[in-house]
């Protein structure tokens, strides 16, 4: 059953899908810095009436929860924010596309954190993105 | 060295804006300076314009530095004295070299280091200028690294 993207039930997909990727078990296993948000700018021509996140509590290699929220809500309570309209969150699960490359294209942004930490952890940044594409996805266009 | 300013010194020209490469390398060089006192000598010092381009991500930046402040620049602007070309992994893999403590040069023992020297003999990095100016790129690498 494919779940909508993005929403309750691809977040708890991912999840899942994030816990059972050994490759970010072993890349992840050193992360202790705290929540990241995946943020979808809002498209209401596609139903996102507002941005809205992926909101991932992962820490030590573990995904502990993974919640559809609100961005606002999101960037509260996450540690870093990296935020892209909808069509390039697609493309990124759909191609698994380098997220560091997303970055310097632009085609997404890291609103919140500490830059210095992330670029440390790049390798554990793509294996989390990268368990995207394991979910079998609906995509609203 | 006194307190200083660092956001106000560094200045995005407009179409820079939208370069993600540079707000990171940019970023990346203002927290440094933000967080390390140690990499604030290196950026008085550093004059001169060094150019980055991620050939993957098809996206160039230039740094103009001149001594305390620096412009960053989309694309390749002016002659820089520096180009650096290489994957979008690689440039990430340079801000992540180790340097030795107290000589702060990157230590080509490391194995990240030594991906990076036998991509730069196989061409898969390449850096133009680096023999003329090889005190500016070790001022640079200083600068960007994040260890």
């Amino acid at each position: 059953m494919a779940h909508l993207f993005p929403s309750e039930t691809w977040a708890a997909a991912y999840q899942s899908a994030v816990n059972n990727n050994p490759r970010y078990k072993v890349a992840g296993k050193d992360w202790t810095h705290g929540k990241v948000a995946l943020i979808v700018k809002a498209d209401a021509s596609i139903g996102i009436e507002r941005d809205m996140a992926i909101l991932l509590d992962v820490d030590a290699g573990v995904c502990h929860g993974a919640t559809y929220t609100t961005a606002d809500a999101a960037r509260e309570s996450a540690a870093f924010a990296v935020e892209g309209p909808y069509d390039n969150w697609k493309k990124l699960i759909i191609e698994n596309l380098d997220p560091i490359k997303s970055l310097m294209q632009g085609k997404l942004k890291l609103t919140k954190g500490h830059l210095p930490t992330m670029i440390r952890y790049v390798e554990s940044s793509k294996q989390l993105l990268s368990s995207a594409q394991d979910i079998a996805t609906e995509f609203r266009r | 060295m006194g307190t200083l300013d660092y956001t106000a010194r560094i200045e995005f020209e407009a179409n820079a804006q939208d370069n993600g490469l540079a707000q990171m390398v940019a970023g990346l060089i203002l927290q440094n300076l933000q967080e390390h006192p140690s990499k604030r000598e290196d950026f008085a010092r550093l004059r001169g314009r060094i150019a980055i381009v991620a050939e993957d991500a098809e996206v160039a930046m230039t740094l103009d530095f001149t001594g305390n402040m620096l412009t960053v620049h989309n694309g390749i602007a002016g002659i820089p004295d520096v180009t650096v070309r290489a994957g979008s992994d690689d440039i990430v893999q340079m801000s992540l070299l180790e340097l030795i403590p107290r000589l702060g040069l990157p230590n080509l023992l490391a194995q990240n280091a030594r991906a990076i020297v036998q991509k730069t003999q196989n061409g898969q990095v390449r850096v133009y200028g680096a023999l003329l100016h090889m005190p500016m790129l070790l001022r640079l690498t200083r600068l960007l690294s994040v260890n």
